[in-house]
């Protein structure tokens, strides 16, 4: 009996290093062969210890300086998208949890309908309509794409979020005298707080690493470290795995960072949100 | 005190249409601007003959006995069909092993949770560098592995089904940490004294997970099979970057189909006639769901 234990025990034990290998395996090999010499990426057996250089940092900011005004359009596209899917979401959460008529009922789920959507389908009709209004590789039509994709989740999730405030606080608010804006600023917005956060974080992860919206709709201007990465996949005199892989650090250290700090908030968006089961 | 309970009265009442519809607008409208009207709009336009959009000629259902007669485009949905299954039911088998493994964990199991995570919070593009490096054909580590291994070589740089098999294991590895947290929450929901009973009842570990363990959690194992029907199909940047959907257009899934028939071909009439495809089979696979959701909003009256 004791022996069966010891070896099941030890068959968890490397099943749980086997997965931890598979997730985080390819992060830390790109993350510490971006601090190796160049000539030195390719070599067998893979060095887990050395010294650390930063030449592949030094390439990118010499050859690739288009990676960090990605990286800036990338925090501005983020940011907006953040504000802009909060506020929406917010409002329409509110609606969604107190109010009763079918109207409202029916637009909470035509929201998940269009949310159902392939995005890729709606570049085909928006393409030459951006183009003729001029917003295309503008950052406006990433934070308003990016809006639109995210707004149905935050709706749903505040919904849950102000349903389970009771309305008996609303009352006694509106005895005290405060007028609706005045409920929701005062009452109703610090209790979502949790709320807030949690779709604060889908919208980051999601906003900061988009690929296909961004390839598509910006070219200069507005486009984003996700798409320059791509970019710099595919040229024409092959790939330079150093710069390449000090980017791809670099790009993912702040959203990381970010969701680390916040993780609970993260699972509870994902159960209180419309994913429950 | 008269006037309370007849302002509560006012208060529960929906008398703040105007109020509730202004809180609604910025929803509505994004909504209605980007997705809604765009779906329609496409379905217009699938019927017409043009380019990028302008002068457009009506042409019946033309663009649709087009996408019959193209290879390409059958070619994009066996592709599809074939790949979205695998990545749906590979990561559900592995989300659910990992959800169990992860539960039995007795300390540090924050830490372990953050680093399955990961893969999830990680941009494509540099997810795929990641495993580009990996499997480079001549000096990637995995390559070596696998050769030394003994196992069959993965030629993804010239072989179709090895290229699509390396995509769909990148969108596994990028994908599967929602999957367990879907299932990882639905098992550390399920009621300890089920499990209790059920053992007091003779009911062995392995019998007790299938018997009881997983028909409880089977609206979470829907749901998650849901979501990700409705996202692998989707797939795009994995086979984008990999293989821009070459040799001969035989990796092409259809969301690669429709971006070269718009972009490249500039065949608005006919992306959008594989758009409509797209979307229909989209809302067929989402439909339980809106189902249960709109049962959801009713009953919440």
């Amino acid at each position: 009996m004791h022996k069966h234990s010891c070896i099941s025990a030890l068959a968890r034990f490397v099943a749980l290093v086997a997965v931890l290998a598979w997730s985080v395996g390819p992060i830390a090999v790109v993350a510490l062969s971006s601090f190796k010499e160049p000539k030195d990426i390719f070599e067998i057996p893979f060095r887990l210890f050395f010294v650390p250089t930063f030449d592949n940092y030094r390439m990118l900011a010499r050859f690739n300086p288009e990676f960090f005004t990605g990286l800036v359009n990338s925090l501005i596209v983020t940011v907006f998208a953040v504000l802009a899917t909060l506020l929406a979401s917010f409002g329409a959460g509110y609606v969604f949890a107190r109010a009763k008529a079918a109207g409202y009922k029916a637009s909470a789920l035509f929201m998940i309908v269009v949310r159902m959507l392939p995005p890729i389908v709606v570049t085909v009709p928006l393409f030459p309509v951006f183009n003729r209004l001029a917003l295309n590789d503008t950052h406006l039509v990433l934070v308003l794409l990016y809006a639109a994709f995210y707004v149905s989740l935050g709706a749903w999730m505040m919904r849950s979020f102000v349903a389970q405030i009771p309305i008996e606080l609303e009352e006694a608010a509106a005895i005290d005298g405060a007028t609706l804006w005045q409920t929701l600023r005062i009452v109703i917005l610090p209790l979502c707080a949790q709320g807030l956060v949690a779709l604060t974080l889908f919208v980051v992860v999601f906003a900061w690493n988009e690929y296909v919206f961004a390839m598509i709709f910006t070219t200069t201007e507005a486009r984003t470290a996700p798409v320059v990465i791509g970019e710099m996949l595919s040229t024409a005199e092959g790939v330079k795995w150093g710069a390449v892989f000090a980017a791809a650090t670099i790009q993912l250290v702040p959203v990381v960072v970010v969701v680390l700090a916040l993780q609970r908030f993260l699972i509870a968006g994902l159960t209180a949100g419309s994913v429950k089961s | 005190m008269i006037a309370a309970t007849d302002r509560k009265a006012s208060y529960r009442s929906d008398n703040r249409h105007g109020a509730y519809v202004l809180l609604l607008l910025p929803a509505v409208l994004l909504l209605l601007g980007f997705l809604a009207v765009p779906a329609v709009y496409i379905f217009w336009l699938s019927f017409q003959k043009s380019t990028f959009g302008v002068d457009p000629e009506f042409v019946g259902l033309a663009n649709y006995w087009g996408l019959i007669a193209d290879r390409a485009f059958w070619r994009a949905s066996w592709n599809t069909i074939v790949v979205v299954n695998a990545i749906v039911y590979a990561e559900l088998a592995l989300g659910l092993g990992v959800a169990v493994l992860v539960r039995g964990i007795r300390s540090g199991r924050k830490i372990v949770i953050a680093a399955i995570l990961l893969p999830y919070i990680i941009t494509e593009s540099s997810g795929i560098v990641m495993w580009r490096f990996m499997m480079e054909p001549e000096f990637g580590l995995l390559t070596r592995l696998i050769d030394r291994s003994g196992l069959p070589p993965l030629p993804w740089d010239f072989e179709p089904w090895a290229a699509l098999t390396l995509s769909g294991t990148i969108a596994i590895w990028h994908h599967m940490p929602f999957t367990f947290l879907i299932l990882y929450a639905a098992l550390l929901a399920v009621p300890k004294d089920t499990l209790e009973a059920a053992s007091i009842d003779g009911a062995g570990r392995w019998q007790s997970f299938w018997r009881v363990e997983v028909p409880i959690i089977m609206p979470a194992i829907l749901v998650a099979i849901l979501f990700r029907y409705i996202f692998a199909i989707r797939l795009f940047g994995e086979v984008w970057l990999l293989t821009r959907g070459g040799p001969a257009r035989l990796t092409e899934v259809l969301a690669i189909y429709l971006y070269r028939e718009t972009f490249q071909y500039r065949n608005f009439g006919s992306a959008s006639a594989a758009g409509v495809c797209m979307l229909l089979l989209s809302l067929a696979v989402a439909t339980p769901y809106l189902i249960r959701m709109a049962r959801e909003v009713r009953r919440d009256a």
